[in-house]
């Protein structure tokens, strides 16, 4: 053991000698590695980035909320199977509130719809119209940043009120205060009682809707001003993550026993919850991740190369060495671990410059979403710089422990 | 008995032809013995001296060095026994040119697994008896012929081996040089090491108290050489 321990700080010392010696040819080999590890790092970075910007979008829906829909969020199958199925109605949203009284924290029903939107001469198209109840500010994040959120008399006697998105404000009131103005969507006039905080766009990567880019209303109104056929969402908030699986069921239940349903019956609604989403997020990056991965893994493969290459010059040119080594005593083992050691000693070099041109990387990176060089990742690359070296080192080192020393000392 | 060798063989192939280079050769060392080996080229001079450095295995016959059989060694128990047993010098020194005098000397204890503080101490004294205390910090090319020369024996010392072989180890070296070399192996003669010179000149081979010549590989003649000249004992520093 002992031994082992001088052998290997022996071999340390050599191979930063050796590279030392030639430096010229170890940047140049170092490269291949540098550019590997970099485009592996920063594979990793920006697949990590967007998973988590994702997640932190999604926390937007809330780990602890159920929604009750139609149609399951992502559909893998066929979606005609989904269409028959009955709107969620208002009434079904207060029968199951008043099931789930005891169990949950709020039930809170949505409606939406685009249109346009209107102020004296300025006009925004596409902009999302939700009907909604005061509950929404406890089932969501969404809260007024001035103003108030609709209130419970608005939904009552469905007042026509609204809460304005931040980037509706800012289009439609660049300068002035929007609070108590009126503005029309389809014919209807608002008055504006609150503005929201900036949410950014949801699963912005994903081409989701800009959530910013909404007029909140009373359900009631919705209804009443663009139709009372629509289907509606509900959002339950659940008290705990713990208990989202039993209040799963629970609902499942309750729906079907509003709805008045067989058992041999298959549900017609849908639950929906966040996670359904990373499920499939998961699954749908989990292959790119896989290829991008597997696609810079080939430059490191062909750094990988480019370190074999060298250390079979360096065992062909350090023959005489090898021989004198041999010669006074070292075992096979003594120089394959000399020549794994410099093979290794090349490619942590090398991952140690990719892992700074990395970190620059993602600082760029991070202008378009939060990525960060984490722990994980420079671990990963510094175990896969090792192994690359070792498995480049692997043949040369070989073929050096192997040597006659006889052959070896005469070598010229 | 140091060395025990029974009627070795070896055989080469170099292409479709078989060199027979040793031929059944026995030969007896004991401790403390100053040997030249010498012989023309072909004679097996060079196998022999390989055998005896346990870095080449006979074909046949029986090596026993310190009663281990060496003939039947592996690679690697090779290379311990040259580790611990012997101590090298070769013609052209043989240093590791990146490395500098104290390095090169210290090496074999690396391979031999002592603890830092002994091969320190070891080391110093190696280079201490070779008279180069002062530059141990110098690379091989800092160095002039006998100086490397004497670094190749300060390393061939350097774990208390049971022989010195050395190869032409005056070779490359003027006369002057060489016979200050030659100075060293007395005095390590003289302090009880045993020692086996391979050279073809018989100069050298007169320092000796035993020659061995070989010839079409077997040996020749072997004779002890009493009486000889009383060298005069200097040590030249640096």
């Amino acid at each position: 053991m002992k031994r082992f321990l001088y052998e290997t700080y022996e071999a340390f010392k050599i191979a930063i000698q050796a590279i030392r010696a030639n430096k010229a040819r170890g940047i140049l080999t170092t490269l291949g590695i540098v550019i590997g590890i970099t485009a592996v790092s920063t594979t990793m970075t920006v697949m990590v980035g967007m998973r988590n910007s994702f997640q932190s979008q999604l926390s937007m829906l809330g780990t602890d909320v159920l929604y009750v829909s139609k149609q399951p969020w992502i559909q893998m199958d066929d979606w005609w199977k989904y269409r028959n199925r009955p709107q969620i109605t208002l009434e079904e949203n207060f029968k199951l509130e008043k099931a789930l009284s005891e169990k949950v924290i709020a039930v809170n029903p949505t409606v939406g719809t685009t249109r346009s939107v209107k102020y004296e001469s300025k006009s925004l198209d596409d902009i999302f119209i939700k009907g909604t109840t005061e509950k929404e500010t406890m089932t969501s994040s969404s809260l007024p940043e001035f103003g108030r959120f609709i209130g419970p008399l608005d939904v009552q006697n469905a007042k026509y009120v609204c809460v304005i998105g931040a980037e509706v404000q800012k289009q439609l009131f660049p300068t002035a205060d929007p609070i108590g103005k009126r503005i029309h969507i389809s014919g209807f006039n608002f008055k504006i009682v609150g503005v929201l905080e900036r949410q950014g766009k949801f699963l912005g990567g994903l081409g989701g809707p800009n959530l910013d880019n909404q007029v909140a209303i009373p359900i009631t109104t919705f209804l009443k001003s663009f139709g009372r056929s629509r289907g509606l969402g509900l959002a339950v908030k659940v008290d705990g993550v713990e208990k989202m699986d039993d209040l799963q069921e629970e609902i499942i239940g309750a729906m079907r026993k509003i709805r008045k349903m067989p058992p041999s019956r298959e549900d017609n609604f849908s639950i929906n919850r966040q996670d359904t989403f990373t499920k499939f997020y998961d699954g749908i990056m989990g292959v790119v991740g896989l290829i991008g991965v597997m696609i810079t893994g080939i430059s490191l493969f062909v750094g990988g190369i480019g370190v074999m290459n060298i250390m079979f010059v360096s065992v062909t040119e350090r023959t005489k060495e090898i021989g004198i080594r041999k010669a006074i005593g070292a075992k096979r083992r003594s120089i394959l671990t000399q020549f794994l050691f410099e093979a290794a000693m090349i490619c942590l070099i090398g991952c140690v410059i990719a892992l700074v041109i990395s970190y620059l990387l993602s600082l760029v990176i991070n202008i378009f979403f939060t990525a960060s060089l984490s722990i994980g990742i420079i671990i990963i690359a510094i175990l896969m710089a090792i192994t690359t070296g070792i498995i480049s080192g692997l043949l040369p080192a070989l073929k050096a422990s192997r040597l006659d020393p006889i052959d070896a000392l005469r070598y010229e | 008995m140091l060395i025990d060798i029974k009627n070795i063989t070896r055989r080469y192939q170099i292409g479709d032809e078989v060199v027979h280079a040793l031929r059944g050769l026995s030969l007896q060392i004991e401790k403390n013995e100053y040997i030249a080996l010498m012989g023309p080229s072909g004679s097996g001079k060079s196998t022999m001296m390989n055998m005896l450095g346990c870095l080449d295995t006979p074909t046949s016959g029986e090596y026993y060095f310190e009663d281990q059989d060496v003939a039947k060694m592996n690679d690697d128990e090779l290379a311990e026994i040259r580790n611990k047993k012997i101590g090298f010098v070769f013609q052209n020194f043989n240093l590791i040119p990146r490395s500098n005098v104290f390095h090169n000397v210290e090496l074999p204890m690396i391979y031999a697994g002592r603890d830092i503080a002994t091969r320190k101490k070891m080391t110093m004294e190696a280079i201490e008896k070779v008279g180069l205390g002062a530059r141990a910090k110098h690379k091989p090319n800092e160095l002039s012929g006998g100086q490397r020369q004497r670094v190749a024996i300060a390393r061939a010392l350097v774990n208390n081996p049971s022989i010195i072989l050395a190869d032409e180890p005056t070779g490359n070296l003027d006369s002057k040089t060489g016979e200050e070399i030659m100075n060293v192996f007395e005095d390590l003669y003289r302090a009880g090491n045993t020692i086996i010179v391979v050279t073809h000149e018989e100069d050298i081979a007169s320092h000796a108290r035993r020659v061995i010549r070989l010839r079409d590989g077997v040996v020749e003649t072997d004779e002890k050489i009493e009486g000889r000249k009383v060298f005069k004992k200097v040590l030249v520093d640096a």
